[in-house]
């Protein structure tokens, strides 16, 4: 028997003993996800009948305050060392529906002929906030539920009652059901007049469980403030998503399986098998508006007795300041540093004042911002602001700083303390006295301001002028007619300019083509003379054209305008030189005019070699 | 007999021109007189009057600042002080004078930007004037050099140091005029103008400015005018209590 029929006799006999091995020890367990839920919470139970393929569990539990339905079976096998275990779970949903201690009792399960029951089990549900619209503590809400149990957007702003300016933290909350996939299009947007608004921030996002229902829950962290006094309609939020609906089939509802969203309500939308099986389906993508409810917000006025330094600031702070250099010239800058620190509108904030600004020239401040926060209503400002001695001071005076405190309804005036400084050169000093700390954090002090009475002198301006002066006008020179003439002068005077240098540029051209041209009818009359061919009325008339054409070379004269005497001077020739072109010139004239019959018919080579060293030796 | 007519005419203009000449001195000097006696405001009327028939000196303006600072009108000398120096960036009284009015009035003064600082040596004119010769000296070089066949790095060079400082004065008038001093200087007259953050009485403040208070007018709409602030925000404020530097 071959070893592969063997494998064939033993293996049903191996299944077998293993299904009668695993069928031997059913067993049952039984668990709950949580055990102390809310009221609304909902919560799984699984049965696990280990050791089974297949059991029959009760469909539904009945228990009073809690609603039990089976939601599905899994089945999982497992096998470590050929030893093969299979076991099947039964999942049920139980959602509370009021607060007690419940007591889901012993569960039987039939395994074939055996009979298992599950453990007894407690749930303790609690009193919770079920709806997403209860906020804890004095927040109010507005909230709306559009597209049934798709998509909510809720607005919760922290007061009811506020200041004027007065930056009133709030929330925007945009919620979908996780199994639309909902993506925000457009907003949100919170519309309503009368206020300003932060930017929203960057979302925080998390998954609630509101109603029995889980969300995808996105929060936009804002601050509102008033403009004005009054009864204010904040909101509503609007906002613009894409979320993913089943098609709806034509046959009755009734005929389509039920789906474990399907449960407690059934018109959820998400009974659709398509949630079931996502890719056995297709989804429709829908444009989706959501609206909140509005909150109502009632802005008082600030109160009348305002303080003189008090700019708008309205919240709870602290000051610190300082100031450097300690030791300066008159009229030599000092930097002082003042840090504002808090919780309110930093957005309005003015820098800290000078107690007593007479005998300083300041300049405005300039201010950064270090948020704590997501909506920039917590942190800290720093004012630097460079003031300047104008004589000699004992210190930087105090800075002041007024605030309106809503929780106390009441204004109150930060005044640091005074920054002793050294001031040298310059007349001495007028103003009062300085406490002897450095760098101080400053403490509130009465409601209202003090404005400091001047102390000091007034200084005296200089004299009346006596001359009129010439008339100015204050508008710039490039705004000027004259400045734009002028351009245009110099305008016509580049072209003028350029016009002038391509003339030049054609001249030099003219020019230089006609040496170029008569360079070369020289060397080609040189090289004619040397090759000894011509008839000595061609050799004589071609050797005194050679010397014109290099005179008129030397001296940029017309070749023919050149005879004897101009070439011996533009060649500075001796005598003998001299007498040698003049004959050169007479022979040459002598045979032009009087035929090439009389005399020589040849030139010997003597003659020749004469004539070519005298052409030669002219060079300038 | 023509050349008589010629003298006769050329003597004539001079004479009109003279007595034209010596009309705003007379009533400068009157004003002059006026304020010496104590009578500011006789002296503001006549200084303005001169204002108005267009003798903008920066001597005129120095005296009007003067006048008001008497009249203890810190909102106008100031504006009349920064009206001298639009005119002469370099008038020492006017300057010594606009800062003690600045220290009594307590105004608030935009800070220059960085750039301003930088090109603070001249003032936007002056750059105007330097772009204008370092460009046509930077164009006919560059015309030079390209017409003499590239011969020579005399006029490339000197068109290269010419166009950069063309740039360097066009960037740094630019900045100027934008600036602090730029065409939308204008000055508080008002005491204690209140800026806003909408144009209406009951707006929320952005800042109080006391009077001779710079600011940078940005916009205006109706009776109201939206300006850069001396904090650096802006707000609006009622178009009647404040008035532009430049007329």
């Amino acid at each position: 028997m071959s070893m592969f029929r063997r494998i064939l006799f033993l293996a049903p006999l191996a299944i077998a003993a293993m299904q009668s091995s695993f069928a031997a020890s059913p067993g049952v367990t039984a668990v709950l996800s949580n055990s102390q839920p809310a009221v609304g919470q909902m919560v799984q139970l699984e049965i696990k009948v280990n050791g089974a393929n297949s059991a029959n569990v009760p469909e539904t539990i009945s228990i009073d305050g809690l609603e039990i339905h089976q939601t599905g079976t899994s089945r999982q096998f497992e096998m470590r060392n050929f030893d093969v275990s299979s076991s099947v779970t039964y999942n049920y949903t139980i959602l509370p529906l009021k607060a007690g201690q419940f007591k889901i009792p012993p569960q039987t399960v039939r395994v074939g002929n055996d009979s298992l029951r599950t453990p007894e089990l407690v749930l303790n549900v609690a009193q919770g906030s079920g709806n997403p619209g209860s906020s804890a503590g004095s927040a109010q809400s507005g909230q709306s539920t559009v597209g049934s149990k798709i998509a909510f957007a809720e607005l919760v702003v922290a007061k009811k009652d506020a200041y004027v300016g007065e930056m009133v933290p709030a929330e925007i909350r945009l919620g979908f059901d996780p199994r639309a996939r909902g993506r925000l299009q457009d907003g949100p947007e919170l519309s309503g007049q009368g206020f300003t608004t932060q930017k929203l921030q960057q979302p925080r996002e998390n998954l609630e469980t509101i109603g029995g229902r889980t969300y995808q829950v996105y929060t936009f962290k804002t601050a509102i403030a008033a403009a004005r006094p009054g009864k204010f309609e904040i909101g509503p939020v609007t906002a613009k998503a894409v979320v993913v609906l089943p098609r709806r089939p034509s046959a009755p509802r009734t005929t389509r399986p039920r789906s474990p969203f399907d449960l407690f309500n059934l018109d959820d939308p998400f009974s659709d098998p398509f949630f079931s099986d996502p890719f056995g389906s297709t989804g429709e993508r829908t444009e989706l508006p959501i609206q909140s409810e509005t909150a109502a917000l009632n802005v008082k006025p600030l109160p009348p007795n305002t303080p003189p330094n008090f700019s708008g600031a309205i919240g709870n702070f602290t000051m610190t300041a300082d100031a450097k250099p300690k030791t300066v010239q008159v009229g030599d800058p000092i930097t002082v540093t003042s840090t504002i620190t808090g919780r309110g509108n930093f957005d309005r904030m003015n820098g800290p004042a000078l107690e007593d600004e007479r005998g300083w020239h300041k300049y405005p401040p300039s201010s950064k911002f270090k948020q704590d926060d997501d909506v920039g209503m917590s942190g800290e400002k720093t004012f630097e602001m460079v003031i300047a001695p104008n004589e000699k001071k004992p210190a930087v005076p105090p800075l002041v700083f007024a605030y309106f405190d809503p929780v106390k309804e009441n204004y109150v005036t930060l005044r640091s303390t005074a920054v002793p400084i050294q001031v040298e050169g310059g007349a001495g000093p007028t103003a009062a006295t300085a406490p002897a700390v450095a760098a101080t954090s400053a403490a509130p002090t009465s409601t209202v301001g003090v404005t400091p009475a001047p102390t000091a002198k007034p200084q005296d301006i200089l004299y009346q002028l006596i001359d009129l002066g010439r008339v100015r006008s204050f508008t710039p020179i490039y705004a000027r007619p004259v400045f734009w003439i002028a351009q245009l002068a110099s305008f016509i005077l580049l072209l003028g300019f350029v016009g002038w240098k391509i003339r030049q540029a054609k001249i030099d051209n003219l020019e230089a083509q006609r040496t170029a041209a008569l360079q070369q009818e020289s060397g080609e009359l040189l090289r004619k003379l040397r090759r000894g061919e011509l008839s000595p009325q061609e050799y004589f008339s071609n050797a005194s054209r050679v010397v014109r054409v290099k005179t008129a070379l030397v001296k940029n004269l017309n070749p023919n305008a050149v005879d004897a005497e101009t070439a011996a001077k533009a060649f500075d020739l001796g005598e003998h030189e001299r007498a040698q072109l003049r004959t050169l010139f007479d022979r040459s004239d002598e045979l032009r005019f009087s035929g090439s019959g009389n005399g020589a018919k040849t030139i010997s080579s003597e003659e020749r070699e004469e004539v070519l060293r005298l052409l030669e030796s002219l060079r300038a | 007999m023509k050349t008589r007519i010629v003298i006769s005419c050329a003597g004539l203009w001079l004479l009109c021109a003279s007595i034209l000449a010596a009309e705003p001195s007379a009533q400068f000097a009157k004003a002059n007189q006026e304020y010496a006696a104590g009578d500011f405001k006789a002296a503001i009327d006549d200084y303005e009057e001169l204002v108005r028939s267009g003798r903008d000196t920066p001597n005129l303006f120095y005296n009007l600042g003067n006048a008001y600072f008497r009249k203890n009108d810190f909102g106008r000398a100031i504006l009349s002080y920064e009206r001298a120096l639009a005119l002469d960036p370099h008038h020492p009284e006017a300057e010594a004078n606009l800062r003690i009015a600045r220290d009594e009035a307590r105004a608030l003064e935009l800070v220059p930007n960085r750039w301003e600082r930088i090109f603070a040596f001249a003032d936007e004119n002056q750059y105007a004037l330097a772009a204008s010769i370092s460009f046509w000296i930077g164009i006919f070089s560059v015309a030079t050099w390209v017409l003499g066949r590239g011969r020579g790095r005399g006029p490339i060079a000197l068109s290269i140091l010419s166009l950069s400082i063309f740039v360097i004065a066009v960037g740094a008038s630019y900045e100027l005029s934008r600036g602090k001093n730029g065409r939308g200087l204008a000055v508080v007259t008002g005491d204690k103008v209140e800026a806003r953050l909408a144009t209406a009485d009951n707006a929320n403040r952005v800042l109080t400015l006391p009077a001779g208070s710079e600011i940078k007018i940005v916009s205006q709409r109706g009776d109201w005018v939206y300006a850069l602030l001396p904090n650096n925000l802006h707000g609006w404020i009622p178009s009647n209590s404040a008035e532009q530097v430049r007329l």
